[in-house]
């Protein structure tokens, strides 16, 4: 029964959304302390590239390789970070776009490590790496009445899951607390920031950083969810892409940037049908949402409004009678 | 002696908008610092705060050299501000804001505040007790929840204070803390200083409404045009000639009965 | 040999200078990045095929059907994308940005469809034609290129500084609020920017037709990216840095293709901004005034 419910393509573009989800937060991160970086694209080339180069050169385990894809590209975060704090808005926004664009020109002239544009093929697969490890200890997918492949791909989408899981939470705990606030504040004035005692060098640098990670480590799933990885998955359309999912979803809280990674992943495939015209209404649903909701589908006034609901639908809400967030 | 400023000078470009000015503030006082508009005054602020480098002079803060430190630290060693024009973290609530004035009187950080370790929930809940008590003060403790930018004028001019009083600051500096407030907003505040100052926190303090400033404060200095032009207790200062020339000639409606 | 990449340096970087003078109009007015300034651009190009290689018609007209064709382009940017944002309550610097992109995505997959996503190829009766002095060779495209440039850039001098529109245009960068409160009709001068500086674009891509011979969907993106890169040199908003920039750029490429590798040809753009931005926030040729960059 299982197996007639799960169909690989299905479970191929739910691992697309949960690896998209990581780079929405991946942009948000940044976002949150009031830097708007367009790199994200090039740090996750940067993990991509390091953990399939570890993996397939030197037979790093596909895990190792995934954690210090995501740390090299935290380092490059670190290293363009502190410079890029001279850096604000629009500037910063064009200062870290190049730096992808010049990633992605590395990727495909460093033709003896990176195999040039062709890109690398051969990378492991995360999903069938587990599935040989499993059926050496006598695991057969049958037992769940699956075949195979159907197997694969749903131990990549709950490798992926739990994943998710583990950083929604991660973030939404650090936002909740001291260092949340901190890059909230800074976010909102940076001056009266400083004044209150943060140091806004360390902050902002955190959370470039944080997001460096979190773009590299997203990369490095994407090479062992593909097995194959070429410079233009890094290029500029991806860091459009990212920042998109983080804009239409809603920029100022974390489930815009999920909602919306979740959303333009799905969407395009949707509209498969009308394919030869997709991305022009992906297009036009940008100009759209900029002139009639410029701060995305979710922003805090409609989460209060959930809350409110669920509140009121526990029957717990007692209304203080104090205007809240209008 | 908390504060202690020696011949502080600031240039801007050429143009020099605080010329040798000296003066010490001693423990537990609430000192004013007047001047007509474009004196100085905030420029004194955002110096003491080091928001700006002094061209030349020294500050000392409860004998330790504060000049060339950066902002936050300066915080961190015991002065904190408000400023003239609100800068209040808008989007935040209430009870945020007053979170982040207690940051550096806190140390989590990434990982004890994602894991919520012991120390970190003690701290967390240290904080929230400080910020309420806080928000008592200064009569807020309705409004916890409320968004800073929803707030009336004069409660954003306490949210402020409260903000700044979450860093235990030793010297609290309040940048025209009575402005655009009515008659009875501005009785509750001088409440509120004189409630601050008991509380052993010294005040220094920027404003125009000269009835409030001599009620309130035990010395005052008068800056006019950068320069210290007089300085001692509201009486004195009310029957100094230089500085009654200065206000009546230079801003006749605007200042003295601000 | 030096000579004669230097005058393939400056054939490029005048056509870079030309499409970075359109960013810089509209950075300049309205202090947004024209994300799809590059597809426009890259219409203009498409136009240019259209009429010198499937209709066979005079390059002339190729030029005025571009310019036709980007001014429109142009007026419903600023009506769609640019018009309904403004001076609207908590619209976010960064929303005209990501609307402008918006557009760039819609044209890019609009010219798949129309013209198809490969190579056209840009046919012109005097491709071939060469000039030979000394031992240098110079094509008669190239300096019919370089003529244009200088005769558009010399015309938008000449019309900011000396005509009515071009300093209610100056006076709506320098400060909208008090332009308007002087009498510009700013919302006219700000169409006007927009069109204007789509119609260099569509000129540029003409020209850039004429100079490789071909034409795909995919130039906007890279011409746009360089676009940015030169604004950032030669100081945003500012038109004699646009134009030094473009220059500088097309030199400093042609000489890396022919004396470097030419593969990182399309990073040097890239790397010199960030060297800019972190030494010189104000581009090379900009004033240096304390919030710049900020």
């Amino acid at each position: 029964m299982l197996g007639e419910l799960l169909n690989p393509y299905h479970l191929q573009i739910v691992s697309f959304v949960l690896i998209n989800i990581i780079l929405g937060i991946s942009i948000y991160i940044t976002l949150s302390s009031g830097q708007l970086s367009l790199g994200n694209a090039g740090f996750m080339g940067i993990g991509a590239y390091t953990s399939a180069l570890l993996t397939i050169n030197f037979e790093v385990p596909i895990i190792l390789g995934i954690i210090l894809g995501a740390l090299v590209a935290g380092i490059f975060g670190i290293l363009i970070g502190i410079p890029a704090l001279r850096l604000s808005g629009v500037y910063l926004a064009i200062a870290t776009l190049g730096f992808g664009e010049v990633m992605r020109v590395i990727f495909v002239n460093w033709e003896s490590v990176t195999q040039g544009a062709i890109g690398l093929s051969g990378v492991p697969h995360l999903g069938r790496e587990v599935f040989k490890t499993l059926t050496a200890i006598g695991f057969d997918p049958e037992i769940l009445g699956l075949k195979n492949n159907q197997f694969i791909y749903l131990i990549v989408v709950s490798i992926l899951l739990l994943i998710n899981i583990f950083i929604v939470w991660f973030f939404v705990r650090q936002n909740k607390s001291r260092v949340g606030r901190a890059f909230a504040a800074i976010k909102m004035d940076e001056k009266a920031a400083e004044s209150m005692g943060i140091d806004i060098t360390y902050y902002k640098v955190l959370s470039f950083t944080q997001g460096a990670l979190l773009a590299g480590f997203a990369g490095a799933l994407y090479a062992h969810v593909m097995a194959y990885i070429s410079p233009a998955d890094f290029a500029y359309h991806r860091a459009i892409e990212i920042l998109i999912f983080s804009v239409f979803g809603g920029s100022e809280v974390i489930w815009g940037a999920i909602f919306g990674a979740a959303f333009m992943t799905i969407m395009p495939e949707a509209l498969r049908f009308i394919s030869e015209y997709r991305y022009m209404i992906y297009g036009a649903i940008l100009i759209l949402m900029m002139a009639f909701r410029p701060q995305g589908i979710i922003d805090v006034s409609l989460l209060q409004w959930f809350k409110k609901i669920i509140k009121f639908r526990k029957g717990t809400d007692h209304g203080t009678g104090i205007k809240k967030r209008h | 002696m908390v504060l202690e400023l020696k011949n502080v000078t600031k240039n801007f470009g050429g143009i020099s908008a605080l010329t040798d000015v000296s003066f010490t503030i001693n423990e537990g006082e609430i000192f004013g610092l007047i001047g007509p508009n474009g004196a100085g005054k905030t420029t004194m602020f955002n110096v003491i705060t080091n928001m700006f480098l002094p061209t030349s002079g020294e500050i000392n803060f409860l004998g330790e050299k504060i000049s060339g430190t950066k902002p936050h630290k300066i915080t961190d060693k015991g002065i904190c501000r408000t400023f003239q024009n609100i800068r209040l973290f808008s989007q935040m609530t209430v009870l945020e804001n007053v979170l982040v004035g207690r940051h550096c009187r806190s140390k989590s950080g990434v990982f004890s505040s994602v894991f919520r370790t012991k120390s970190q929930q003690s701290e967390e809940a240290m904080t929230r007790e400080a910020a309420t008590e806080l928000l008592d003060l200064v009569g807020l403790s309705d409004y916890e929840d409320v968004i800073a930018e929803n707030l009336a004028y004069g409660q954003q001019r306490r949210l402020e204070i409260a903000r700044a009083l979450a860093s235990n600051p030793k010297l609290l500096l309040l940048d025209e803390p009575a402005a655009g407030m009515n008659e009875t907003e501005t009785e509750n505040l001088f409440d509120l200083i004189k409630e601050v100052q008991k509380k052993g926190v010294t005040v220094l303090l920027i404003e125009h409404d000269m009835p409030f400033v001599m009620k309130l404060c035990d010395r005052i200095t008068v800056l006019n045009f950068g320069k210290k032009l007089a300085e001692g207790t509201p009486e004195e200062i009310q029957n100094n000639k230089d500085v009654i020339e200065a206000y009546l000639g230079s801003e006749e409606d605007d200042d003295l009965d601000a | 040999m030096l000579l004669e990449q230097l005058i393939n340096g400056i054939t490029l970087g005048s056509i870079y200078a030309i499409v970075a003078l359109g960013f810089t109009l509209v950075f300049g007015v309205l202090g947004i990045i024209n994300m799809a300034h590059g597809e426009i651009f890259m219409f203009g190009a498409f136009i240019g095929v259209i009429v010198t290689s499937v209709m066979g018609l005079p390059l002339w007209v190729a030029f005025i059907a571009a310019i036709a064709v980007t001014a429109v382009l142009g007026y419903m940017l600023e009506r769609i994308a640019l018009r309904p944002l403004r001076g609207k309550q908590g619209v976010s610097h960064l929303a005209p940005l990501i609307s402008t992109i918006g557009v760039s995505i819609l044209l890019e997959n609009l010219s798949h469809h129309l013209f198809g996503a490969g190579n056209q190829p840009f046919r012109n009766a005097f491709a071939e034609i060469q000039i030979q002095i000394g031992s240098i060779t110079i094509y008669l495209v190239q300096i019919l290129i370089f003529v244009i440039s200088v005769a558009l850039m010399l015309a938008l001098s000449y019309w900011l500084s000396k005509t009515k529109a071009g300093k209610a245009l100056r006076a709506t960068a320098e400060n909208l609020e008090t332009a308007s409160l002087l009498g510009v009709n700013t919302k006219r001068t700000i169409t006007t920017t927009v069109i204007i500086a789509s119609v260099m674009g569509g000129i540029a891509g003409i020209l850039v037709g004429m100079a490789f011979n071909s034409v795909n969907p995919q130039m906007g993106l890279s011409m746009g990216l360089k676009g940015l890169a030169i604004i950032i040199l030669g100081g945003m908003g500012n038109v004699k840095g646009a134009m030094a920039g473009g220059l500088l750029l097309g030199i400093a490429e042609t000489l890396i293709v022919a004396y470097g590798d030419s593969g990182y040809r399309d990073a040097v753009a890239f790397i010199t901004i960030i060297f800019i931005l972190l030494l010189r926030p104000q581009g090379l040729f900009g004033k240096n005034t304390a919030e710049s960059g900020r």
